[in-house]
């Protein structure tokens, strides 16, 4: 990891920006009706990359868009043309400014599954060519649990670039990766860190460490959710389900998809979109059968691969703790009360 | 892609394609072992996995043997013919351990469309004869009508070095062989020696249910086993996440998988 750290002000790190804008094509967090999402920018007024109110949606769309077109094809008398879709899966480097903790790891966790076996070619040019800048993270939200989930927030290699305002009042804007790394330099901010930075980000982040509301012992729920697949307590948990999905589409590190296709006349189109467990209809097979028809059954599945399975197969976490779900769920479910109620049953 | 070359009607609601690539070159090079599936599409309409059902011992094409039960298969059945083209991904997915089963006395029971997989692996073992002892062959299915690959069920009771038992669950006034379900035949006439044999089983899931505890009481143990699962897939690429049973990706890992390893996994079904 690299320990490259500037420093600056207020006025210096709004100039970073500017510059990044100017020079990039970015996205930011953007402001509509008192929400925030990622868009593209072309102007630091349009957005703002230090609120700290979290985005409603997760950073996924830009790697993992919501619908893509994967396929075209073509009949005529001789027979079928299979051709790629003139969607480029981004050309150019990008930056995305604003960047939370949880949301940079979601995509560390997503590159376990789609970089196994067989590699997903247009996930990775993506994350190839983007570069993550962090900020925001000062202090944690109502639904945050980031750092409850083995993961080491003073540490992480998750973003390029992080952004600290530190207690002493500087703003420090450290390059995690060679990407980063490459970023900081390319700019004009150049005032290299005080001996005494190190220290002051440990102290930032002690100070966050110490802001969080929701606190889990992440240990003691996997081990014991490893034992509870028959635990009547999905059914009273899943209760009020109303299996809108929402969470799902929202999630940063929700993975599943459905391949669909669209035909007109002699010319169509196949496409990749979002999908989910909780869909009674995610694992229907022709002929009826439903290894998971009832509500449970795709809660217990939910929360197993999110804390059990993906952790068993991929070695982390299939949750960042982002609170993203429990934020918009129109019924008030997260994810965080599900599995430590479950697991609260096992002395 | 691949071209139809035959359509083969096997039962009222089952039909055997029998596909060939567009390209011939890489027909030549297409390998897959019994057990290994493919993703089949009717462009426009929608893909589904399904198993290889031919043997790559017989090589130049390739079957896929599709039962009407859902919305694509009934648009395969109803709109694809002959010399059509139909998209073709795989083969994906592991497949019988034809190395471990060598030398070993093998014990094939199939219910209905279940025999697909089984199939290619009895293609494959016939064809590597030599290799393997004792060959026995339990097929049931519901009606006569409902048995697949009727001809060449013919053909393997005319072969001296198999022995082909069929039964039916009802009786019917022009069926000369066994009547009642699976397990009970396996049971009460199959009888079949524990000893250095392996069973390979594929059928609907109430059979495979009651057939392995037919195994059990016949003092076969789990890891001497073997059957192939069926989940709904997608991607076939350990992506999409709706095969999974636990962390294990049926796609992946299976669809192929010993007794012993099945109860290992979380009870899904």
């Amino acid at each position: 990891m690299s320990v490259f750290i500037v420093e600056t002000d207020k006025a210096g790190l709004q100039k970073f920006y500017e510059e990044i804008i100017g020079k990039f094509e970015t996205y930011a967090p953007v402001e509509k009706f008192d929400k925030y999402d990622y868009k593209k920018v072309s102007n630091l007024s349009e957005c703002n990359p230090d609120s700290p109110i979290e985005t409603t949606m997760s950073l996924k769309p830009l790697f993992f868009p919501k619908t893509a077109k994967i396929m075209k094809f073509q009949e005529d008398s001789s027979g079928t043309t299979l051709s790629e879709t003139d969607e480029d899966p981004l050309a150019g480097s990008r930056v995305i400014l604003g960047v939370k903790h949880c949301d940079a790891r979601g995509l560390q966790v997503l590159d376990q599954v789609y970089n196994w076996d067989y590699i997903d070619t247009d996930y990775q040019k993506r994350r190839i060519n983007t570069v993550i800048v962090s900020t925001r993270c000062d202090k944690a939200g109502n639904q945050c649990f980031c750092t409850s989930l083995d993961y080491d927030v003073e540490n992480s290699d998750a973003h390029d670039v992080r952004i600290v305002n530190g207690l002493d009042g500087k703003i420090y804007i450290q390059g995690v990766t060679e990407k980063g790394e490459k970023l900081i330099k390319s700019s004009s901010i150049q005032q290299p860190a005080s001996d005494g930075a190190k220290d002051e980000l440990s102290k930032h982040y002690k100070a966050f460490d110490a802001s969080f509301r929701l606190k889990m012992n992440y240990t003691e729920v996997n081990a014991k959710l490893q034992k509870l697949f028959d635990s009547p307590e999905f059914e009273t948990v899943s209760s009020n389900c109303i299996s809108c999905n929402t969470c799902a589409f929202i999630c940063p590190t929700c993975h599943c998809f459905k391949i669909s296709d669209e035909k007109i006349k002699d010319t169509g189109v196949r496409y990749k979109s979002y999908d989910s467990c909780n869909n009674g209809y995610f694992t229907l097979m022709a002929g009826g059968h439903n290894p998971r028809p009832v509500k449970y059954r795709r809660w217990r599945q939910r929360s197993l691969h999110k804390f059990v399975y993906y952790k068993e197969r991929f070695g982390m976490n299939l949750c960042v703790g982002c609170g993203h779900c429990a934020i918009s769920c129109p019924v008030n479910i997260s994810i965080f009360d599900v599995v430590n109620q479950v697991s609260k049953i096992m002395q | 892609m691949c071209k139809v070359d035959k359509i083969i009607d096997e039962t009222p609601d089952v039909r055997t394609y029998r596909l060939i690539m567009n390209d011939p070159a890489r027909m030549e090079t297409f390998k897959w072992m019994p057990g290994q599936f493919v993703e089949f599409s009717l462009l426009g309409h929608g893909e589904c996995t399904f198993c290889i059902s031919s043997s790559s011992t017989r090589p130049g094409y390739f079957d896929c043997s599709i039962k009407r039960a859902g919305v694509v298969t009934a648009d395969i059945h109803s709109q694809l013919e002959e010399g059509m083209d139909v998209g073709i991904r795989g083969p994906y997915g592991n497949w019988f351990p034809t190395e471990e089963i060598k030398g070993k006395n093998l014990l094939f029971v199939g219910g209905g469309i279940g025999l697909a997989p089984l199939r290619s692996l009895i293609q494959y073992c016939i064809d590597n004869r030599k290799d393997y002892k004792d060959f026995t062959i339990l097929y049931g299915a519901r009606t006569s009508a409902d048995m697949c690959y009727k001809e060449e069920i013919e053909e393997w009771k005319k072969n001296p070095s198999l022995k082909v038992i069929l039964t039916i669950d009802k009786p019917e006034e022009t069926w000369k062989e066994n009547v009642g379900v699976v397990p009970k035949i396996l049971e009460e006439v199959v009888k079949p020696a524990v000893e250095n044999t392996k069973v390979i089983t594929c059928g609907p899931p109430i059979m495979i249910k009651y057939t392995l505890v037919s195994l059990d009481k016949l003092g076969f143990a789990p890891k001497d086993v073997i059957t192939t699962l069926e989940m709904k897939m997608q991607c076939g690429l350990g992506k999409c996440g709706r095969c999974n049973i636990g962390s294990t990706y049926v796609c992946k890992d299976g669809p192929v998988f010993t007794y012993e390893q099945l109860k290992s996994l979380p009870d899904e079904f």
